[in-house]
C-alpha cells in the first residue's frame, strides 16, 4: 500500500514538473499552448510515467497536434528527451514544433489537422492484429475535435470490428475548450459517455486531475472486449492559481508577470 | 505606390465585410471555431442572427452552405485556408461550386504565412479551388483591395474562393487604388521589357523589391498583379509575356497547379516561345516557423525572384544581392 502510495505522490510531481516545462517553453515566444498542458498534465503523467504505456511497444497516437507541448513537457522528465532540447520549442528551425508534424519524434501518429488520429489509430490496431502482435494503441484526443465528423466514423469502426482491434484506448481530455470558447458556448457535444457508449464502446469517466483514477481507469484495459474510451474531466488550466480566468485557453499570451507567478506556484507546488 | 515597409491595417477583411452586411440583409456568415482569427468576431457581434459558428466541422459547414444558399443566401464562408479546401474538398465540389451557388469561401493563412506547419499552410488551395468548375479564385495583395474585394466577389454571381492574409495586412497601393476582379493589372513597365514579373497576393512587396532592383542594374521590368487567379486575364498577361524577354512568376503556393501553372497554359496556349520560370513552393511540404524564415527557406523572396530572372537571362555579372528591408513593430516588410 505504501508503494502505491509512493506511486501517485510521483505522478502528481511529475504532473506539476509537465506544467512547470510547459510554462518555461510557452515563456520562450510569450504566447502558445499552455492552457492544454495544464490541463491534460496528469493524463500524460500516467500515461507515461506509470509503466502501463510500453514506449517502443505500444502505439501512441497523439490527435490534437498542438497538445505535442505536454508530450515535450513529459518525455523530458521521464527521459525520453534531453531535458536541453525544450529551450528551442517553437523557434525557427527548431526540431519541436509547436504544433506536430511528421518529423516530431516520439509518437507514432500526430495530427495538426483535428479529428484525424483515431482512425490513424485504427490503423496501428489493425496492423497489430494482422501481425499477430502484442501491441496495445493508445490514443489521446481532445474534446473540441469531436466536433468533427470522422470521430464518429471512427468510432462506429472501431466497435464493429472490435474482435480486430486488440487493445485500443482512447484517452480524451474534456476541459471543454476551443479556439472560439467553451465547447459547451460553440457545438455542445455532451453527453459524450452516452454518445460514446452507444457507439459501442466501453466508458470509463473519471476526473481528469486524480492520478489514482486515470491509472486504475488504464489498467482495466483489459476488462471487456470492446475498444476503451476515457473521459477524463480537467479544467483547462488545472489546478493552477495563478492564471485569470479571462486568459485564453486555447493560444494563451503569456507576460513576464505571468510567467513568473506561475513558476513560482509550481515551484512552491514541487517543494 | 508606397514603398517598404509598408504600414500595416488591422482587420480589412472583416469590416468590410460587416458593412457590406449592413447594407445586403441576404448575406449570412459562417464559421468553424475561427471567429477572431477569421477576422469575423466584429461580424458576430454586430449581427449576431446573421452569423453562425459551426464548430470544427468544414464539411457539415459546406453542405449548410450549399443549402442556405439554394434558399437565397449569399454566404461568406470562414475558416483557415488549409480547412476550406482539403478538408471538405468533396463538399465544396458537390454542394458549392457544381451547383455554381453563391458561397464565398475565404480562407485565411495562404501558403507560408502560417507558423503552424505543413497541416495549417495552404499551400494547395489555389490548385483545388482552380480545378473546380464554376470556382473563381482571387488573391487579393493589400489591404485597400481585400476591402473592396468583398464588394467585388459578392457582385460576381457564383461560386468565389478568396485566399487572404490573416492579421496585420500590408498597405502597398495609393488611396486611388481600384481592384478590378476582371484584369490583372501593370503595376510598373510598359512596352517592352527584359523582365516581366506575375505575381499575385503575399508575394507582391517581393516582386516590386525585385523590380527595383533589376531597374537599379539597367534592366527593364514590367510588374503584373494577379488579384483574380481564374478565371485569368490571359489577354494582358499575353501582351506582357510577348513583349518580355522571360517571364517569372512569383506565388506563396507550391509551384504546381497555382498561379505559375496558370500562366504557364496561358503562354502556351498562346504559342508564345518566351522562357518562363516560376518562383514557389518547390513541391514539398513545408515546416513550422516564421513568415521570414519560411519563405526564405523555401525559396518565396526577393533574391529568388531575382536570381531566377538573373540565370534565365544568361546574364554573367553577379546577381545583385536583395538588401534586408527592416521592418518595426506594425510594419510590413517582402522577405
Amino acid at each position: 500500500m505504501a508503494g502505491r502510495q509512493q506511486a501517485i505522490c510521483d505522478l502528481r510531481r511529475l504532473a506539476t514538473g509537465i506544467r512547470l516545462n510547459a510554462t518555461r517553453m510557452v515563456a520562450i515566444q510569450g504566447f502558445g499552448y499552455l492552457g492544454q498542458a495544464l490541463s491534460s498534465a496528469e493524463i500524460f503523467a500516467v500515461l507515461f510515467g506509470s509503466g502501463l504505456l510500453r514506449p517502443g511497444r505500444d502505439r501512441f497516437v497523439l490527435a490534437p497536434g498542438h497538445y505535442v507541448i505536454s508530450l515535450y513537457a513529459v518525455a523530458a522528465e521521464v527521459g525520453l528527451l534531453d531535458p536541453r532540447e525544450l529551450e528551442s520549442y517553437g523557434k525557427d528551425g527548431a526540431l519541436l514544433e509547436a504544433i506536430g508534424t511528421e518529423r516530431t519524434p516520439l509518437v507514432d501518429l500526430v495530427c495538426g489537422s483535428l479529428g484525424q488520429g483515431l482512425s490513424g489509430a485504427i490503423g496501428f490496431a489493425l496492423a497489430a492484429h494482422l501481425a499477430g502482435e502484442d501491441r496495445d494503441t493508445y490514443a489521446f484526443v481532445s474534446d473540441g475535435e469531436m466536433q468533427e465528423g470522422q470521430t464518429w466514423e471512427a468510432a462506429m469502426f472501431a466497435a464493429h470490428n472490435r474482435r480486430r482491434m486488440g487493445r485500443l484506448v482512447v484517452v480524451v481530455d474534456v476541459n471543454n475548450s476551443q479556439v472560439d470558447g467553451p465547447v459547451t458556448s460553440v457545438i455542445a457535444i455532451e453527453p459524450l459517455a452516452e454518445k460514446w457508449r452507444s457507439f459501442g464502446w466501453r466508458v470509463l469517466e473519471v476526473d481528469g486531475h486524480d492520478v489514482d483514477a486515470l491509472s486504475s481507469a488504464l489498467a482495466s484495459r483489459s476488462a471487456g472486449s470492446e475498444p476503451l474510451v476515457i473521459l477524463a474531466r480537467t479544467k483547462i488550466f488545472g489546478p493552477v492559481r495563478s492564471l485569470p480566468s479571462s486568459a485564453d485557453g486555447h493560444f494563451i499570451k503569456l507576460d513576464a508577470a505571468l510567467e513568473r507567478a506561475l513558476i513560482v506556484e509550481l515551484e512552491a507546488a514541487l517543494a | 505606390m508606397r514603398n517598404p515597409p509598408y504600414e500595416i491595417t488591422l482587420k480589412p477583411y472583416g469590416q468590410a465585410l460587416l458593412e457590406l452586411a449592413r447594407q445586403r440583409p441576404e448575406i449570412i456568415c459562417l464559421g468553424a471555431d475561427l471567429t477572431r482569427q477569421t477576422e469575423t468576431d466584429i461580424f458576430r457581434d454586430a449581427l449576431p442572427e446573421r452569423f453562425i459558428n459551426v464548430g470544427m466541422a468544414e464539411a457539415n459547414m459546406m453542405g449548410i452552405a450549399g443549402g442556405l444558399a439554394r434558399a437565397g443566401h449569399t454566404v461568406f464562408v470562414n475558416t483557415f485556408g488549409v480547412f476550406c479546401t482539403r478538408r471538405c474538398f468533396d463538399q465544396v465540389a458537390m454542394a458549392v461550386a457544381y451547383p455554381a451557388l453563391n458561397v464565398k469561401i475565404v480562407g485565411f493563412m495562404p501558403g507560408l504565412s502560417s507558423p503552424g506547419g505543413p497541416s495549417h499552410q495552404a499551400t494547395d488551395d489555389v490548385a483545388l479551388m482552380r480545378a473546380l468548375p464554376n470556382m473563381a479564385v482571387v488573391e487579393p495583395a493589400d489591404a485597400l483591395e481585400v476591402r473592396q474585394a468583398v464588394a467585388a466577389i459578392a457582385d460576381r454571381p457564383g461560386p468565389v474562393y478568396m485566399r487572404l492574409k490573416r492579421g496585420e495586412t500590408p498597405i502597398i497601393f495609393d488611396d486611388n487604388h481600384r481592384l478590378d476582379l476582371d484584369k490583372a493589372q501593370v503595376l510598373t513597365g510598359s512596352g517592352r521589357s527584359d523582365v516581366c514579373i506575375i505575381a499575385a497576393g503575399m508575394m507582391i512587396p517581393a516582386a516590386l523589391a525585385a523590380a527595383r532592383l533589376l531597374e537599379s542594374n539597367q534592366l527593364t521590368v514590367t510588374v503584373l498583379n494577379v488579384p483574380l487567379i481564374k478565371p485569368l486575364d490571359t489577354p494582358t498577361i499575353v501582351t506582357a509575356a510577348m513583349h518580355s524577354r522571360i517571364v517569372v512568376t512569383a506565388e506563396n503556393h507550391n509551384i504546381i497547379g497555382g498561379l505559375g501553372s496558370a500562366v504557364a497554359e496561358a503562354l502556351a496556349e498562346a504559342g508564345l516561345g518566351v522562357p518562363l520560370r516560376r518562383v514557389g513552393i518547390g513541391d514539398v511540404f513545408a515546416e513550422s516557423g516564421s513568415r521570414e524564415f519560411l519563405f526564405q527557406r523555401y525559396g518565396l523572396g526577393t533574391q529568388n525572384i531575382l536570381d531566377v530572372a538573373w540565370r534565365g537571362l544568361g546574364l554573367d555579372r553577379p546577381v545583385p544581392s536583395a538588401p534586408l528591408i527592416e521592418s518595426s513593430t506594425g510594419a510590413y516588410a517582402p522577405v
